[in-house]
């Protein structure tokens, strides 16, 4: 029986139609580090909402057939079916500015054959010492040097030779 | 000064594009982009359309000696260099993620969550 690709063809597709809708989200979590070479693991792809209310998403969300379930005192928001139970809404990132200050500093990274915006590792390193929970701390490193690396092949800072 | 053809597929990878993708988009023929990239030197307008189409300084994507071929000994040097220039850094960091940014985006998340899913299976 043939595996499944990590990211399935139906995870694509919903970052499609968040696109095409024109939802205001970014990738951010230990997925957005991954996606810029930081050797990390994740189970979940973070996806963080300028407005959860947003017409635009919810219209997305029929589209791919995702159902959302609002919070409530036992869970955070959540998104369920038309294979969206990869990614976790978040609606608030310790450490930044408010999403309307971080959204233009994203990079825009292809995944598949969608254009994608994703927050930059830097952001990404100071949430995560806002957080300072143990896993954060944890992975700093990797993702510090995953920083010192990207800025060495930009030419930004470093001895590259 | 030459064309590192290497250093143009790294940053073209890390923007998620193909090769065939950008020199499209810069108007660059791929026989003009393999040509240019065996030469001792090149032409400024091909350099600053590839430079424009990747957002980056024409000198980004030179180099004042030829490069040897892309071997796994060459990134070893490359990951001591950066450990070098950042004291604290950890060798095996750098260097898988130098490993990581030689993969387009897509694969770069996909090995990040094959392993997160292979963890959960033994939890």
């Amino acid at each position: 029986m043939a595996v499944p690709p990590p990211f399935t063809n139906k995870e694509l597709a919903f970052l499609r139609v968040l696109v095409r809708e024109g939802v205001e989200f970014l990738v951010v979590g230990l997925a957005a580090a991954a996606l810029q070479g930081a050797p990390a693991v994740t189970q979940d792809v973070d996806l963080w909402f300028r407005d959860l209310q947003d017409p635009r998403l919810h219209r997305a969300l029929r589209k791919a057939g995702v159902t959302y379930i609002p919070p409530s005192m036992e869970n955070p928001p959540l998104l369920a079916g038309g294979g969206a139970e990869l990614f976790d809404v978040v609606t608030h990132m310790h450490g930044l500015e408010p999403f309307a200050e971080e959204a233009p500093r994203a990079l825009k990274l292809k995944i598949g054959r969608t254009t994608v915006p994703v927050l930059p590792l830097e952001r990404i390193i100071a949430s995560k010492k806002a957080t300072d929970r143990p896993k954060d701390r944890a992975i700093l490193p990797a993702l510090e040097d995953t920083l010192a690396t990207l800025r060495s092949l930009d030419g930004k800072g470093s001895n590259r030779s | 000064m030459r064309l590192s053809s290497d250093k143009v597929k790294i940053l073209a990878r890390r923007r998620g594009e193909s090769i065939s993708a950008l020199l499209a988009r810069a108007g660059v023929s791929r026989t003009a982009f393999y040509s240019l990239a065996r030469r001792r030197s090149v032409l400024p307008g091909t350099v600053a359309a590839l430079a424009s189409a990747l957002d980056v300084s024409e000198l980004d994507l030179l180099e004042s000696k030829p490069e040897p071929d892309a071997d796994p000994q060459r990134r070893v040097r490359e990951a001591r260099a950066i450990v070098r220039g950042r004291p604290g850094a950890t060798f095996e960091n750098v260097w898988h993620a130098l490993c990581l940014l030689a993969l387009d985006p897509l694969e770069r998340l996909n090995r990040s969550l094959i392993r997160g899913r292979a963890t959960a299976l033994h939890e």
